[in-house]
Order: structure tokens, then sequence, then C-alpha cells
């Protein structure tokens, strides 16, 4: 045991060096989850629309949780105290769970503005006769039950201006309220919550869903009451919990099938050691160089990064498993290096178009693999001989009967290519595979989830947005008229039925001057008393009653407007309208939604006729961004390909380079049109391991072709063949063992990659041994 | 002064009223019940009373006593922005343990239901009905509570939400509730009861500015 430490303890060094490294590293850089990083530059107003939507839209915050499992007062109780300690947490900008509770200094403010923020503050109102019957309305409301409410608001707001403002807020709640809280069927109570932290920020969503559930334990919740929970930041950490628990699970299994199988071929656990130190100096010479060349690395480039660089395992398999005998381990690395290199530039080559694609993300995803491949390759070829002993580590050989197969492949090479031949016709007349063009497809978050969501939102009567208008100002004050205008050229439409209704910041929050225009229609002050004189005819009031209404008109009239800068005493007002009222670089965008579409052509005719009112299809678009940024991928990836081929043709000549093309192509276009049987619809997933495929593939193309360009004699070159193949077959097998469980995994994103690289590269490989060159059949 | 309010639609309640929440049986839990009742009763709290001098407690046992009653009511509602009382009549109704519907009749209709937690308020003419929880309303509560476990005999629960203070004696008694709550207080500051055996006569509440009286007739 010490000789065997003594005798690697260049290699333990290493790999405590690099182990040490990491979290070192792992602290200087920046790592971000901006997942619109992905995603194309916007080429059209629409899409730019709904990338910052998806960014940083009031959609991405909200949470909807359902309390259920017991009775409903039970219910009702638990949902009370749980908004009381959601509110109070601090975490949320908006928390309900019934009618809208108004604080009293959001009511001051409200009632100081009641005539020029209500809908129904219109001079009619004021008439001697609405004026009458408002008294007389007072004169019920003070008999009844709620007389308390109604001399509250009742002297001083006799029309009722500040109730039709609170309720007008109401309306749009549909959902049934029980026990004083909203409570759908079942019973289950409902919860709205909009959190303060970003929508994309998984971290602060996973502490706003901790809160939600720590509130709940905290209610004394009825035994066998549950929670659920809901919204894009539960999406989120629901998502990468999903992903980290598969990927676990999977790399868990992998690791071991993997060990078990490096131990047989090497009769030792040393060669999991060698593998690990190039794939981690790769790894650890791209994050810097990405973190250094952009400022941070994105979460998604790191993890499709380093499924990329799942490649460079194979470079120490070659390096130990082409050894020839009485070779010292350098000189294999001599001899191997020039393949080797010329597999790594290629690689490179086919990812320097994703560095210049102008996406950030893919920019990332191309440097960080490129970085990674070269490190990996340096150390390979430099690194690790100096640190293992010259007669490297020992290899079983491979079974006599499977080599002998694989190596007469050659000869069938005629059938192979004629089946090749078969299958691109076969894929070319079906079409070719189809693509994904349903963004929730490719969502990690587990369905069950997804079904939850649909059901909670359409219980607390969450609009189901498909078409969403918008316009540009400015300035908040001019968003606000022109969504006033957008707003009237629309009523025919919600007359008309064409539309149920149309939610828009001005409903909420009016533009100054139609705030000054209501309130320059106020009666003036003599005439109004007078009318309050008349209107009291007969009924019980005192002379003096309504002093408060005449005293708030006159102060009404000398207040400056209410604008968005002034809501930070109005948190309910503001929660309403921070998600139809958004500031943007430069100015200032308006949301108008409209609900229950049932005459789509009516809507568009009508948007279409109000000049800067953009209509933006939510599903169509979001399709079009998506096909924009597979189509932008593929085309960089042709791109990328040409460049390899151009390398390849210069490295091993013209017919060389076209046997590794056609052995890569090959077996890219094996694994889609397999792909395809199986029924998968190509996604970006698909695409991302493909290009992985084609590394690997290129690889065993170049190794396993390899022997001619050094042909000696037939006996060494066949000899050597075999070395090569036995190298070539051990890659595949990590490879195979590493992504092939993925495959097993539902997350879309895993079952994807490990499909793709599975089936992809078994087909690689045995392409690369039947397109090798011509040896005829061994002796 | 007090019977001032008892004079109600200028007809003079009879000198020795039946039971204000008279029950099914005939037995009101209100004080000038028949007197077979009356005397069936007294008997059965007579070895209470000469142990404890305080009819409180036999007070409130009269009360729990009363399983169900309704009673007719007129409502004086006096505010400072009015130059004459407001009146409003209608139907009381308790049954136990807690559930108590005032049901205005005219002038304008309105049901005002404590079931439970649950409060339910209706004005049929203009097309309101609200459901709450008497939790989310903590403000109504002890204003609730002070009739409804007044009804009910339940004097802790009426200790929790106000400072009782009770005189005079089981056939003729006052009861002066005060809420704990400052916030309940800053609107209603004191509720007073009156009373004859087992049965509420008379409520009386007194807001900031601003009070109501409510006059109990039991009704069979």
């Amino acid at each position: 045991m010490r000789r065997l430490v003594a005798r690697y303890a260049a290699l333990f060094a290493a790999l405590a060096v690099l182990a040490l490294a990491f979290p070192l590293l792992l602290r200087q850089v920046s790592l971000r989850g901006d997942i619109a990083d992905f995603l194309p530059a916007p080429k059209t107003e629409e899409s730019a629309f709904l990338l910052e939507e998806l960014r940083s839209g009031a959609a991405t915050t909200l949470l909807i949780a359902g309390i259920e499992g017991g009775e409903a007062r039970d219910l009702a109780r638990v949902s009370r105290a749980m908004a009381a300690r959601l509110e109070a947490s601090g975490l949320f900008a908006l928390v309900a769970n019934g009618a809208p509770r108004i604080d009293d200094g959001e009511a001051a403010l409200l009632i100081a503005h009641r005539y020029a923020l209500s809908p129904a503050a219109t001079p009619e109102a004021f008439t001697e006769a609405a004026l009458r019957r408002s008294l007389e309305a007072v004169l019920d409301g003070l008999r009844g039950s709620a007389a308390p409410l109604v001399r509250r608001y009742g002297f001083a707001d006799p029309t009722g201006a500040f109730l039709a403002l609170v309720r007008g807020w109401a309306a749009d709640a549909r959902v049934a309220m029980e026990h004083g809280v909203w409570m759908a069927e079942g019973p289950r109570a409902l919860l709205l919550a909009q959190s303060r932290a970003g929508g994309l920020d998984t971290e602060a969503q996973a502490r706003t869903a901790e809160a939600f559930r720590a509130a709940f334990a905290a209610s004394d919740p009825p035994p066998g009451a549950r929670l659920l929970l809901s919204g894009p930041g539960i999406f989120a950490a629901e998502a990468a919990a999903t992903v980290r628990a598969d990927v676990r699970l999977v790399s868990m299994l992998s690791s071991v099938l993997v060990a078990a199988f490096l131990i047989w071929r090497y009769r030792s656990p040393l060669m999991l050691a060698v593998v690990a130190v190039p794939l981690s100096a790769g790894t650890l010479a791209a994050l810097a160089v990405v973190d250094a060349a952009f400022g941070h690395v994105h979460g998604a480039a790191l993890g499709f990064g380093m499924t990329m660089l799942g490649v460079v395992d194979d470079y120490p398999i070659l390096l130990i498993t082409g050894r020839a005998p009485g070779e010292t381990l350098r000189e294999a690395a001599r001899r191997i290096w020039p393949t080797l290199r010329l597999a790594t530039a290629a690689a490179v080559a086919g990812l320097v178009p994703m560095l210049a694609s102008g996406f950030p993300g893919l920019a990332q995803l191309g440097l960080f693999a490129a970085t990674g491949l070269v490190g990996a390759a340096l150390t390979t070829r430099y690194l690790l001989p100096a640190l293992l002993p010259a007669e490297g580590l020992p290899v079983r050989p491979l079974p006599e009967r499977l080599a002998h197969v694989l190596l007469r492949l050659p000869a069938r090479r005629g059938v192979v290519l004629a089946a090749l031949a078969v299958v691109a016709v076969a894929l070319a007349l079906g079409g070719g595979p189809r693509m994904e063009r349903d963004l929730a497809a490719l969502s990690p978050v587990p369905e069950a989830v997804r079904d939850l969501d649909e059901v909670l939102r359409r219980q607390v009567g969450a609009p189901d947005v498909r078409v969403v208008l918008t316009l540009r100002a400015p300035d908040a004050e001019a968003a606000l008229q022109a969504a006033e205008r957008a707003a009237e050229a629309l009523a025919p439409l919600v007359a008309s039925g064409a539309i149920a209704g149309l939610d828009h910041p001005a409903r909420f929050l009016p533009s100054a001057a139609t705030q000054r225009a209501r309130l320059a229609a106020l009666p003036e002050a003599a005439t109004l008393a007078e009318r309050i004189e008349a209107a009291r005819q007969g009924l019980p009031f005192r002379a003096n009653a309504f002093a408060p209404f005449l005293e708030g008109i006159e102060a009404a009239r000398t207040q400056a407007p209410l604008t968005p800068a002034d809501l930070r005493a109005a948190p309910l007002l503001a929660a309403r309208l921070a998600p139809l009222l958004r500031q943007e670089e430069g100015g200032v965008r308006a949301i108008l939604l409209p609900t229950d579409i049932r005459d789509m052509a009516a809507l568009r005719a009508a948007a279409s006729r109000v000049p800067g009112l953009l209509p933006v299809e939510i599903k169509a678009e979001t399709e079009a961004i998506l096909a924009e940024a597979t189509g932008a991928a593929l085309r960089w990836a042709a791109v990328g390909g040409v460049l390899v081929l151009v390398l390849l043709g210069a490295g091993r000549g013209l017919a060389g380079g076209l046997r590794i093309a056609v052995a890569l192509g090959g077996a890219l276009m094996l694994t889609f049109a397999m792909l395809a049987a199986l029924g998968e619809r190509i996604s970006v997933f698909h695409l991302t391991a493909a290009l992985l495929l084609a590394g690997v593939g290129m690889d065993y193309a170049l190794f396993l072709g390899n022997t001619r360009a050094s042909a000696r004699s037939g006996e060494a070159s066949t000899e050597e063949a075999a070395r090569a193949l036995g190298s070539v077959i051990t890659c595949m097998v990590t490879t195979l063992l590493t992504f092939g469980l993925l495959a097993l995994c539902r997350t879309p994103v895993l079952h994807a990659t490990g499909l793709t690289v599975t089936v992809g590269v078994a087909a690689a490989f045995l392409l690369a041994c039947a397109l090798a060159p011509g040896r005829g059949a061994p002796r | 002064m007090r019977w001032r309010w008892l004079k109600v639609g200028g007809s003079e309640l009879p000198p020795n009223p039946p039971s204000f929440f008279g029950t099914k049986e005939g037995r009101g839990f209100g004080g000038g019940s028949p007197p077979p009742t009356f005397l069936r009763r007294t008997l059965l709290i007579l070895p209470l009373a000469a142990q404890a001098p305080d009819p409180l407690p036999e007070v409130m046992a009269a009360l729990a006593a009363v399983r169900e009653s309704r009673a007719a009511f007129t409502e004086e509602r006096e505010l400072p922005e009015l130059d004459r009382p407001l009146i409003s009549r209608g139907v009381l109704t308790w049954r136990a343990p807690d559930r108590m519907e005032k049901h205005t009749l005219e002038p304008v209709e309105e049901r005002f239901l404590a079931d439970g937690d649950t409060l339910v308020l209706e004005q049929p003419a203009r097309g309101i009905r609200e459901t709450m929880a008497l939790d989310a309303v903590p403000e109504v509560r002890p204003v609730v509570e002070a009739i409804r476990a007044t009804l009910a005999g339940d004097l802790a629960t009426l200790r929790e939400h106000h400072e009782v203070v009770f005189s005079g004696t089981f056939a003729r008694w006052r009861m002066v509730l005060t809420p704990r709550s400052l916030r309940v207080r800053a609107a209603v500051q004191r509720v007073t009861l009156e009373g004859e055996g087992g049965a509420i006569l008379v409520v009386e509440t007194q807001m900031r500015d601003g009070r109501t009286r409510m006059a109990i007739t039991p009704l069979r």
C-alpha cells in the first residue's frame, strides 16, 4: 500500500491541488442563472416584449397556494394566519387571501384622492337628484348593521367614490368567499402572493417557498391539512430539485458502473484518478477563462459545458490504452499527440461559430467547451506522463472474438454505406426529425406540478393570458394616457362580447390629465352646498351633517394628481399597478390584458386601429422565439461543421477527411433517425448532446483511422489497430455508462442528453470501425 | 328614563312582560316568565343562590337554560348627524349554543346572522350577501359576543372580550360591558344590557358619538 502511494504520489498530489482549486475558483466566479441569455437577441418588438416578460415580468413572481384537507373554517383560519405571517416576513410585495385589506395609511391616501381616482366621480353623480339618492342610501346604510362603516365614510363621501374605487379593484377576483377568505371547492383555501425577489432568482424563490411552508407549519394546521404551492419561482426551485435528485441518483449509479469497468479494464482503481486529472484541469481552465471573458459564468453554460467536456474522459484512456509494449508513457503521448491535437483542434473549430453567434449564453458555452477541451488535451499530453510511472497502467486485453469481429467490419463497408443511404432517404421522406415547438415540453418541471398550477390558476381566477396588448411611451403619464385611449378604443369589444373585459393600468391609476379633468368637472362649492341642502329636505340629516363632504371636495380641488412615484404609501394600489405599468430602458411600458377572448379577429382589428398598440399572442410568439433560437443554433453548427471538415481535410488529406466526415455525419444522421423512430421531438437539449456526440465521434474515427498514417509492417499495423480499437471501445463504454443512464430520467434535459449520446455513441463507434482504412481481414 | 325605551310604537309593554326570548316549551329564559315556569326555575337555582349571594351566576345559569327563543325588537339609533332617531323593527332569534339572528323587517330588510364563527350579512334590496369569518373581523366580535355570549350564559367568553360590571338582583339586573380591546373601544365604548331573570330586555350600545338602544319583546 505504501509503495503504491509512493509510486503515484505525484498523481495524488496533482489531484489534491485540483480538488482544492475548485472551491477557491468557484468563490471567485459569479454564477448566473438568467435563462434569457440563451434566447436569441429579439428581432421584433413582440419578441423583445416577451423576452423582457420572461426575464422580469410580474407573472414570474406570482405564487399561488392552496390549503386543503380540513374543514372550511379551519382552512380559513390557517389562511388568515398564514397571510399575516407572510405579510410580516417582508418577502412579499403583496399577499392576498380574500377581499383586499387596505391599511389606514393607504386608505387615507386613497380617500384624499378619491375624486381624482374613482370612476364614480362623474358630474352626473353630483346633480341634485343623484345626491338625493346618495343621501337616502346613506340613511339606509345607517339603519343597518354596517352602520359604523357607513358613518365612517358616508358623511364625507356620500356619493361613494372611495367605496366604488375599492370595489372596482375587487371586481376582477372571481373566487368565492367563505369564512372571509377565498375558498374553492374541496374545500381549498387559496392564497396569492407576489414575491419581491425576481422570478428567475432561484435561490430567493426557494426562500419564498420556504417562507410559505414555515408559515403553514406555524399556523397550527388541522391534522391532515396540506399546503399546495405553485408559481414560476416554485417551478424553478422544484425543477432544480428534480434535476439535482435525478443527477445525483444517475451519477452515483454511473460512477459505480464506470469505476467497475475501469477497474476491470486496468486492474486498478487508479484509472479513475487518471481520468479525473484532465477533466478537472479542463473544467478549471474553462471556468476561469469564461469568467474572465464575460465577468460571470452562466449556470446553463456550466451544465451543458460539463456535458460537452465528457469527451475529454477519452483523452487519458486513449493515452494509457494506446501505449505500445515497450514504449514509455511519454513516448506514447508524443506519438498520439498529432491525432489528439487534430481531434481537439477540429472540436474547437466546431465550437468557434458559437463564440460568434451573438447569443451570450451560446458564446459562453462555446468558450467553455473549447477552453476545457484544450486544457484537457494539454494536460493529457504534458502533465499526465509526468505524473505517472513510465509504464503507465496495466491494461487487460479485450476478448479476442469481439476484436476480431470489429476489425473485420471494414470489409462490410459497402453494406454499411448502403444502409446509411437507405436511412438518409427514409429520414428525408419522413420529413426529417420533428422539432419541439412547445416550450412547456422543455420545462424540467414535473408534469404533476404543472397540472396543479393550472388547477390553482383556474381556481384563483388568474386570467389565462393568451394575448397581451402593450404600448410604450416616454414616461408614465404618457403611457397612462395612451392606455386610457386604447381602453376607450377597445370598449366596444367589451360591449359586443368579443372580450369579457380589459385590464389596464389607468383602471387603477388614471393619468394625471384624467385626474385633473375629473377634479375640474366637480361642481362649485356654493352650487354643491345648495344641492346638498335641497337633497337633504325631508331627511333627518342635520344641516351640517355633510360638511365633511363639502370640505373634502374643496380639498380635492387643490390636490396635485397622484402619480406612480407617490404610491409608496399605497402598497395595494402599487401592487395592482406594477404588472400593468413597467419602467423600461428609455421609457415606460403599459400592458393591457383582455380577458376571455371570444373574437380574436375583432380584437386584432380593433387593436390595429390604435396607434402604437401592439398585440402579442403569447404562444405563437414563444414558439417563434424558440424556432429562431433552434434555427440559429443549427446554422452556427453547420458553419462549425464546415470548419471541422476543412481542418480534417488539411490534417488527413481529402480522402481521410471525407472518411471521418462520413463516419461523423453518418453517426449524427443515424442518431436523429433513431430519435425520430422513437417518437422524440428534437429540442435544444438533443442538439447540445449532438455536439458532444460529434466530438467523441470524431475522436473515434480519427483514432481508429490513424493506423494507416503510421503504417508499418502488416503485423505491427494489425497490433496497433487492435490497440486503438481497445482504447476506443473503452472510451465508448465509459461514455455509454456515463450518459446512458440519463436516458432513463424523465426530466427532459437529462433524458434528451442521455438518449442522444447513447444512440449516437454506439452509431459513431460502429461507423468508425466500418469506415476505418481497410486492412482486409487480419491474420 | 329606562322605561321610556320600553314604550315602543306608542303602546306600553305589559307590566310583567313575558320572557324576551320565549322558548318552544313556553319557558322564557327571561325574567317575568309565567309563574309556574318561574317557580320551577327559581326552585332549581335556589340552593345555589343560598350559597352565593352574587346573582350573576344565577342570571347566567338562567340564560344558559334557554335553548331556543324568538323576540321582536325595536331599535332606535341616535347619531349626532341626525336630528331625530332612526327606528327599525324586526325579529331576533336565538338557538343554543351559538346561533343568533337579527332580522330587520322595516324600514329596510336586513338579516344579520352570527352562527358559530360565521357572520352573514344580507340586504336583499341591494342584493348584498356577505359571509365573513368572525375571526377575520376582530373589531366586530366583541360587539357580537356582548349579546350572544350573554344569551348563551357564557360568562367566560363575555369576560374574554369585556370588563363585566353586574348590578341589581336576579329579578331585575343590569350588566355594563366595556370592551377590553382599545381598538374596539375607539368605536364602541360600552354595551349595557338590562334584563329580568333569564331574559334580556334592553341592549344599549354607546358609540363614539351616537348610541343605539334595542328594546326586546319576546314572541311565542
